[in-house]
């Protein structure tokens, strides 16, 4: 399949994993600082400043924002399109990227991602917070619709496996954030080390954790009522049967991409398997004792790195200007990635209009 | 046919009313349509709207406003009622587009081998030579069997007496075919009735006879050429038509940085390397089609796509350099290059065209110029025109002072009263609105024309300007066998 198919195909995935994990990063703070009666009057920033934290540039939030609170952070995370990783912006370039392979994609995928922009474009700050929860319902669902719609309408070829790999890399990082948004919460800035603790407003704060993942019943079922942080963690990270963990994201990207090149488990044919199988390796060998004595921050940041050089791999290996001169070599140092892909060429947008119509 | 068509004003007197005659009777072949359209009901009407609307917009039938920026996407309005062309009218419609168009492939054969119609000082050599679309490199270049303009579109209207003129030749990259299939299929899915008392020649096998003909012009003997369709882009206003018709055809839709060009050969990158690519039906313009020949900024481009195609490696439709045959001025010596070639007359009448480098021509043009559409010669899409008419004495002084400072580039034609057919231009109302024809050529080892084509409607009230960038929409067009 041509190259830039399988990068739209892998980016419109992408971005409609991202735009839904930012639904829930939002629907989870809300319900947290319900549970917790912080609403308000008294706003605690603490949690708004988390979550501008985890999903992206305190320093773009600054400049446009006065200070951090329940409608600036709404905004900024929906709305804004100075955010490129807002809902909107992230609907809008999944579109794009569908609209760029409209011919590769089954027409009910197009009407779905179509349906979910003009909802988005016709959503206002008022309504949201007027009823948070259903508007981030309605983006959770329709990014479920979308996902099942694909499933059932999209054949099992190449192109798939871009799509689900798109997903799962996407989905295993927001996963990796969302541990850290709980992590901003509790830690007040100077002790970055403290013990995990269990108090009850804790409790709360992982049960928000596991109901943004959609992860409470499923955790429930496999460890009863025994909500202390170390299980929370092992289901969130290393569980390989709940499909919003880390360990189950990372092997279904990898089963994807040994489809696509043919990799094995003894023998991988470049980089990014090479990359993804490690990874696979390390979690399923990993025992979440181990990560939490040695700091769950610095493993999530370095997860989070091998993500990224995963996805850089990706690229050069199926998307990058294939000639034999700058063929992937086996070096691993990649090409500067900068996570914001797909981005149709906008540049050239003056010159595809000049194209005289007769 | 009492509600819809009892208040409608034929205005025959003025116009030519395509189902109409003078004495207000319907024409008849029309007869059968408007009793079907007769039994309807307002709401019925209303309700089979509605069907056609939800069809465009589920399809993504859109087209791109220039200088629009929010909603540039609009759906490309669509008319009800079908525009019916007697197969015998048809008939002298097909033979006269096929010999204009086999004319106009030997005339480009000939400027870009022995230019013999220029030594016989028929057509003005420097109009050949100083047209910008004239592309000095490829004389001597022979496309595959000898076919410049696979795919063309010209431009039909009618005047006042219902006389078939050819008002323009668009021979580069002319769009709208999918709208042509598009609406067929939108009628028969609300009004399958109104199909059933008619012999309605098929169109349906246009992606098939595009795909055909792309891969006759094959350059070397490969038993399944590659052929892909090269789009500039999503953001390029004929967008969904060129993913439409890579789809009908089931061939892969390309961009500029899709294809690259080793040792003269082109190739498509994939997710498993590169792949040689033997046809490409470009929809990209020469000037931005090889950034190494033509304009070196282009970004839609394939750099060494023109080698490659000089080595007979790759085909390209349509040819390069088409377009110094569908200029404006050019245009008005069409009839002599049909004599010339084929010693035949034309079938097909030009509307009379002064051009504004010829002086005499162009003291007529500023002395009449409030009666005359004046049009630059390499401007389409309705851009870049002056309806006389329809002006104002300021636009009318800008015009005349562009005119003089450049004539070469400046035609004007009589203004014609396009032929008018009702139309809905609301629910509920039937107007008569100006038409004209587009019917699509292809050109490989012979020429097909698909019954019909795209009929475009000015949904304006009064308005001339059919083109879809101007508020113009369209009709489904059926030929009938009696």
């Amino acid at each position: 399949m041509l190259s830039r198919v399988a990068e739209s195909l892998f980016w419109m995935s992408r971005y409609f994993e991202r735009a839904e994990n930012t639904a829930r990063f939002l629907d989870v703070n809300f319900n947290l600082l319900l549970d917790l009666n912080r609403i308000s009057p008294v706003e605690n920033p603490n949690y708004w400043i988390a979550l501008i934290l985890v999903t992206s540039h305190k320093d773009r939030f600054d400049e446009l924002y006065p200070e951090y609170n329940a409608r600036t952070v709404t905004d900024y995370l929906v709305f804004s399109r100075d955010n490129p990783n807002s809902i909107t912006s992230c609907i809008s370039l999944a579109r794009e990227n569908a609209r760029s392979i409209i011919e590769s994609i089954s027409s009910e995928m197009w009407e779905q991602i179509n349906n979910l922009y003009h909802f988005l474009q016709g959503a206002t700050p008022h309504a949201v917070h007027n009823d948070p929860s259903g508007f981030y319902r309605e983006i959770k669902n329709a990014s479920h619709l979308f996902q099942g719609i694909t499933d059932n309408t999209f054949s099992r070829n190449e192109g798939w496996d871009f799509i689900q790999i798109g997903k799962y890399l996407e989905r295993a990082d927001n996963v990796a954030r969302l541990i850290d948004v709980k992590y901003h919460m509790l830690l007040p800035e100077t002790e970055e080390k403290k013990e995990i603790t269990i108090e009850s407003d804790d409790i709360i704060q992982w049960m928000a954790v596991l109901k943004s993942c959609s992860a409470l019943e499923a955790f429930r079922k496999v460890y009863l009522s025994k909500l202390d942080p170390e299980n929370i963690l092992r289901f969130l990270i290393l569980d390989r049967t709940f499909p919003r963990s880390i360990n189950f994201s990372i092997c279904a990207a990898e089963d994807a991409l040994w489809r696509i090149s043919g990799s094995s488990r003894h023998r991988y044919v470049n980089n990014a398997d090479r990359l993804i199988g490690k990874m696979e390796a390390a979690l399923g060998y990993a025992a979440i004792e181990e990560i939490v004595s040695d700091g769950l921050r610095d493993y999530l940041e370095d997860l989070e790195k091998q993500l990224v050089r995963i996805g850089e791999q990706v690229h050069l290996t199926y998307f990058a200007y294939h000639t034999p001169e700058i063929e992937p070599n086996g070096v691993e140092e990649a090409l500067p990635f900068t996570g914001v892909g797909g981005g149709r060429a906008i540049w050239s947008q003056a010159q595809q209009h000049q194209q005289q119509q007769q | 046919m009492k509600r819809f068509f009892n208040r409608y004003e034929a205005e025959s007197e003025r116009f030519f009313d395509e189902v109409f005659s003078m004495e207000g009777k319907p024409r008849p072949h029309y007869g059968k349509l408007l009793q079907r359209f007769g039994q309807f009901s307002q709401e019925e009407i209303n309700a089979r709207k509605e069907i056609i609307n939800i069809f465009f917009r589920n399809q993504g039938i859109t087209f791109t406003v220039y200088g629009v920026d929010e909603g540039i996407e609009r759906i490309f309005p669509f008319d009800l009622i079908p525009r019916i062309l007697p197969a015998k009218e048809w008939q002298t419609i097909e033979k006269g587009l096929t010999q204009r168009i086999t004319a106009l492939n030997e005339f480009l054969f000939d400027i870009y081998h022995t230019q013999k119609i220029l030594k016989d000082k028929v057509v003005p050599a420097e109009l050949i030579l100083g047209s910008k679309h004239f592309a000095r490199e490829f004389v001597g270049v022979s496309p595959p069997l000898g076919v410049y303009i696979h795919v063309t579109g010209s431009d039909i209207i009618r005047d006042n007496d219902g006389n078939y003129f050819v008002l323009e030749d668009n021979l580069r990259t002319p769009s709208g075919v999918s709208y042509m299939l598009q609406n067929r299929q939108a009628l028969k899915r609300a009004f399958p009735v109104v199909f059933e008392k008619y012999k309605v020649r098929p169109i349906e096998n246009y992606p098939q006879e595009l795909l055909r003909t792309l891969q006759e012009i094959i350059p070397n003997s490969k038993q399944e050429p590659n052929v892909v369709v090269l789009t500039p882009g999503i953001y390029n206003s004929a967008y969904f038509e060129h993913s439409f018709l890579a789809r009908q055809m089931g061939i892969e839709l390309t961009e500029g940085k899709d294809l690259v060009v080793n040792n003269n050969k082109v190739y498509k990158r994939t997710t498993r390397g590169l792949e040689r690519v033997d046809v490409i039906y470009r929809r990209v313009d020469d000037s931005f089609i090889d950034p190494l020949v033509f304009r070196p900024d282009s970004m839609l481009g394939v750099a060494g796509l023109i080698n490659a195609y000089r080595k007979g490696n790759v085909a390209l439709a349509n040819a390069i350099g088409t377009g110094v045959a569908d200029d404006k001025v050019i245009y008005s010596f069409v009839p002599k290059i049909i004599r010339y070639y084929l010693g035949e007359e034309p079938i097909l009448q030009n509307v009379p065209t002064w051009l504004a480098s010829n002086p005499s021509d162009l003291k007529y043009i500023l002395e009449n110029i409030g009666t005359l559409v004046v049009k630059a010669a390499n401007e389409s899409g309705g851009y870049g025109m002056l309806i006389g008419p329809e002006s104002t004495i300021a636009e009318q002084e800008q015009f005349a002072e562009m005119i003089v400072a450049n004539p070469r580039n400046y035609i004007a034609q009589p203004t014609i009263s396009l032929s008018r057919h009702p139309s809905f231009i609301n629910e509920s109302e039937l107007h008569g609105c100006h038409i004209d024809l587009r019917p699509y050529v292809l050109y490989g080892r012979n020429i097909t024309i698909v019954p019909g084509g795209l009929t475009r409607v000015a949904l304006k009230r009064g308005s001339l300007v059919v083109n879809s960038s101007q508020g113009g929409g369209s009709k489904d067009t059926w030929v009938v066998d009696e």
